[in-house]
């Protein structure tokens, strides 16, 4: 296999000197994977590899940069419009929310092209002041809000209510600026007007779409993509062996990449940077006007300005950034640099590991032999492709999300986030495994359960699937055992109605048996009061709503044992009990003897699968007890369940899971072992 | 009474009567007691309404599985004033797609993994089979996020039959495999001989021979997403999508009591299963423990 070899040293070709062996380059290039003789330095590979996996980086790595310089400038313009905001919004607070004052800082407030704002008096239900287009002629301020116009007083009502109920608890929970899209692709931002402490009004700045940031970075991009391909190509005449090739490839891939990802980082500072001096120029030019209006509307001008606060966050926190002269706060740019920096080098260190691997591998010949292997197989691979796709995309990788979601602390609110953002490490296990509180003294010196805890619900857990496993051997072994005799009349109308239980739908089943234990009109409890008993009320002591539960799961499980029992007992030959019998063994001798050890092959995988069975019946508990009283009856499954679905806590519930398939595994695991050894003895 | 004496020495028949006989009263009051449900025409759970002061005899009547009036009102009611016709058409729609996809794909795989030699072969039955271990539970949390939040597939048809088929490809895989693996190669290779391709192969040669383990593995399909229950309560938000086991559920979970129209649905809903298991419970229990020995 010529094409399995291409490790081998180049001394082989006999051809030395670069001359040759650049026309045997050629040659390789030319004809491919399945070129000629049993060549061994594949320079096609490592540059083809190497232009594959730098190219795709580069790619990713400038679409990477792009996004993030949106990203800065999304940012830079909502810093512009919420300064522009809070600083109109101050400024009318000084003229006390109405009047002449608050219509003149309007009237001439500094706004970018396309941007408008307006003024909100809650007193009179005013729309005091306003430069949005629509707000001419007839309709301009001051004037009464119209009927249609209602959102706009019920958006200033919730900011009045976010600042009042911020004051009472002491602290920020509810955002005291509000940004909302406009259909137009804009934003409309509002903030409250507080005079004297309390909420009489809103400013509103509705500010126009971003305009779209540029690819940009792509002469960059292009550099960090030829240079190291041809120094590749240079390196190829000199070096003969293809692990080195592939070497020098992977190193200039990491100059490449690393060339660019500085080149980025410098980029996404210097954007940083430059916001800065944007709001902080926007800053200066506010403050200059503010002191104007103030100082010719006769305005209050105690407490004297403070412009830093104007760049704030939602809650009105000042985001420190800039000091109130306009100019940027050195520390914490810093800080918003290297955090800006850390982001960019992990998604890039990432993207360098990924395509180092894949380099490597296009570079060393694992994709060639690939690609002849699938092509070797092509028609077992085409057939097999449906299903391993499916599989892989809702079984496998569900199963691996699944694993990956029980390190995060992802719930209901934050599924859209990427897992990184959520991750918790252990936490979840630890929560659930190293809670110990299984049980308290209450004030009275009983034993109080935590039904939440794991290994409460572990125990009950495991007494359920022991019971229910060993009802359901018993009973189906005697009936298989009573249904065996020889001649038994009637046996195919027995064994046809006995079977019924494990041909039910079992969420039937579990329903049916829920309206038998009903407590007033069940039959149990009829049949109870029958016999001059008081009914009992099944679900609310964990014992009977435990009984309920195992008299279902017996109910539906006994068929399934009988059915294999019945099959081995019939598969052991008459002739050995004559045997037997005319050995002198009585009936017992014979059923120890011989009968047991003829079940054995049969009911202990039967016994292996029910437990698991089992262990995972969740239909049974979830629609019979449900739970009831008070997660007392749950076993593991269901108790994931409900943290995922009714307490919504996915990763939790991941978590839980996780630990349940461990469980399982460990028992598959153990009892592979132990059949094993039974096996051999 | 020939029926309880014992035909020769051994065991005595009786006391086997007896015990049988009460197992059988035993399996069967929960199924008379949702029968006598369903034709009482009525919603109550109670079999019998009870007098002020009941006698003994009211007492007995209370727990015999007899209606006191036969009336299909239920049963003309659950299909015609409830949704519930609308959700036994979901229950057929995607059961239907459910063996169809899963039972097409199925096939083709286990052909490859029969017939062909190829690197991954040992690994991706291993790999079918171990899939099979995987928690419900587990696969449900990642699942739901995947097709309702991220998919948006939601209370639609095709999101369950999309996961119905995936789940069932394993079990299907690993049954038809194994009849496959019976089909003797001589066929085949007199049929290579003669110049056919692999797919005239194995559609005119293996899969018309293979027509019993296909029927067979198609209708444990269609059974296990027929009486499918948690994916479908977990996925099926809104009434109308629900399939017929979450209706049931609905008719009686909560604090809804139509404990009539819950009769009338189980029965619908049941009697085609029951029929079908029961025909095909022989080879259910081969392949079953056939599998966990083989495991």
């Amino acid at each position: 296999m010529s094409t399995n070899a291409p490790q081998q040293p180049a001394g082989d070709l006999g051809g030395p000197g670069p001359g040759v062996a650049s026309g045997q380059s050629g040659d390789v290039l030319l004809t491919g994977a399945n070129g000629g003789p049993a060549s061994s330095l594949r320079r096609g590979r490592v540059l083809g590899g190497l232009a594959l996996t730098l190219g795709l980086s580069l790619f990713l790595a400038n679409g990477l940069l792009a996004r993030a310089r949106e990203e800065r400038a999304v940012e830079r313009a909502q810093r512009r419009a919420g300064v522009a905001l809070l600083s109109l919004a101050d400024v009318v607070q000084r003229a006390g929310g109405t009047g002449d004052g608050v219509r003149a800082a309007v009237k001439d407030w500094p706004l970018p092209a396309g941007a408008s704002v307006r003024v909100i008096a809650f007193n009179g239900i005013r729309l005091e002041a306003s430069t949005f287009p629509e707000d001419t002629g007839d309709k301009a301020a001051p004037r009464r809000l119209s009927r249609d116009e209602k959102p706009l007083y019920d958006r200033g009502q919730r900011l009045r209510a976010a600042v009042e109920t911020n004051r009472e608890e002491g602290g920020a929970r509810k955002p005291e600026v509000e940004s909302e899209a406009r259909p137009s692709g804009g934003r409309l931002l509002s903030a409250p007007v507080e005079v004297d402490g309390t909420v009489v009004g809103a400013v509103e700045v509705a500010t126009p779409p971003v305009p779209p940031v540029g690819r940009g970075g792509l002469a960059e991009a292009l550099a960090a993509f030829l240079v190291p391909l041809g120094v590749c190509g240079g390196a190829g005449f000199l070096v003969r062996r293809q692990r080195v090739l592939a070497g020098v490839a992977a190193v200039l891939f990491v100059a490449g990449l690393g060339g660019y990802a500085v080149h980025s980082m410098r980029t996404l500072a210097d954007e940083l940077r430059g916001t800065q001096e944007a709001v902080g120029a926007e800053l200066r030019e506010r403050t200059t006007r503010a002191q104007a209006l103030l100082a010719a509307h006769g305005l209050r001008t105690e407490p004297p300005l403070t412009p830093a606060a104007w760049d704030a966050d939602s809650l009105r926190h000042p985001l420190g950034l800039l000091t109130d002269a306009g100019q940027p706060v050195e520390a914490m740019l810093a800080t918003r640099v290297a955090q800006v920096r850390d982001e960019a080098s992990r998604a890039l260190g990432l993207l360098g590991v990924l395509g180092l691997a894949l380099l490597l591998y296009v570079g060393l010949g694992g994709l060639h032999r690939t690609a002849a292997t699938l092509k070797e197989h092509r028609q077992a691979y085409a057939y097999i492709l449906p299903a391993l796709v499916g599989m892989l995309l809702l079984v496998f990788f569900p199963f691996g999300y699944g694993i990956a979601l029980s390190f995060t602390d992802a719930n209901l609110y934050n599924t859209h986030q990427p897992l990184s953002e959520l991750w918790v490490g252990l936490r979840n296990y630890v929560e659930i495994l190293g809670d110990f509180q299984i049980a308290r003294r209450a004030a009275d010196g009983s034993l109080v359960f935590n039904y939440l805890n794991f290994y409460y619900t572990l125990f009950f857990t495991v007494v359920w699937t022991v019971t229910n496993v060993a009802i359901g051997v018993t009973v189906g072994l005697v009936l298989a055992l009573a249904l065996n005799v020889p001649n038994l009349r009637l046996r195919p109308v027995y064994r046809v109605v006995l079977i019924l239980p494990w041909a039910m739908p079992n969420y039937i089943t579990a329903l049916i048996w829920k309206g038998m234990f009903h407590q007033q009109f069940g039959v149990v409890n009829q049949v109870i009061r029958m016999f001059g008993g008081q009914g009992v009320s099944w679900f609310d002591s964990p014992t009977t709503s435990f009984l309920t539960a195992l008299a279902t799961n017996g109910w539906l499980s006994f068929p399934f044992m009988m059915v294999v029992s019945l099959g081995a007992l019939q598969s052991i030959p008459a002739e050995i009990y004559e045997a037997a019998r005319v050995d002198g063994a009585n009936r017992w001798q014979q059923f120890t003897a011989i009968t047991l050890p003829a079940l054995r092959p049969a009911l202990v995988p039967a016994v292996i699968l029910s437990v698991v069975w089992t262990f995972n019946m969740f239909n049974i508990i979830f629609l019979v007890t449900g739970g009831d009283p008070g997660n007392s009856t749950e076993i593991l499954v269901t108790q994931a369940f409900k943290f995922a679905f009714q307490r919504y806590r996915y990763g939790y519930a991941a978590a839980y899971a996780t630990i349940i398939f461990g469980i399982l595994l460990l028992y598959s695991l153990v009892q592979n072992r132990v059949s094993r050894a039974t096996e051999a003895a | 009474m020939a029926l309880f004496s014992s035909r020769r020495e051994g065991v005595p028949h009786l006391p086997l009567h007896v015990l049988l006989l009460g197992f059988t009263l035993f399996t069967l009051y929960p199924i008379l007691w949702v029968v006598s449900l369903a034709f009482s025409g009525r919603q109550s759970l109670a079999l019998s309404t009870l007098p002020e002061s009941p006698t003994a005899m009211d007492r007995l009547r209370a727990v015999i599985p007899w209606p006191e009036t036969w009336s299909l009102s239920n049963f003309t009611s659950v299909l015609t004033d409830q949704p519930f016709a609308r959700w036994v058409l979901n229950s057929v729609i995607i059961s239907t797609g459910t063996t169809v996809v899963g039972v097409f794909v199925a096939c083709t795989a286990a052909y490859a993994f029969s017939r062909f030699k190829f690197p991954g072969q040992r690994a991706g039955l291993m790999a079918f089979l171990v899939s099979q271990m995987f928690p419900g539970t587990l696969m449900l949390i990642p699942l739901y996020i995947i097709l309702v939040q991220w998919l948006g597939l939601g209370s639609s048809r095709l999101g369950l039959i999309i996961v119905y088929a995936t789940t069932s490809i394993p079990f299907s895989v690993w049954m038809l495999k194994g009849y496959f693996d019976t089909i003797p190669k001589d066929l085949e290779e007199a049929a290579l001989m003669e110049g056919a391709s692999v797919s005239r192969i194995f559609w005119s040669i293996i899969l018309p021979l293979a027509k019993p383990a296909l029927s067979v593995t198609a209708l444990f399909s269609f059974m296990t997403a027929w009486n499918e229950f948690i994916l479908a309560a977990t996925f099926m938000d809104q009434e109308a999508m629900y399939t017929a086991p979450v209706g049931l559920r609905f008719f009686v979970g909560g604090f809804s009591q139509q404990w009539g129209y819950f009769a009338a649905g189980a029965i619908l809903v049941s009697v085609p299963v029951v029929v079908l298991f029961l025909f095909l419970q022989k080879y259910l229990v081969s392949g079953l423990t056939a599998g966990s020995v083989k495991g």
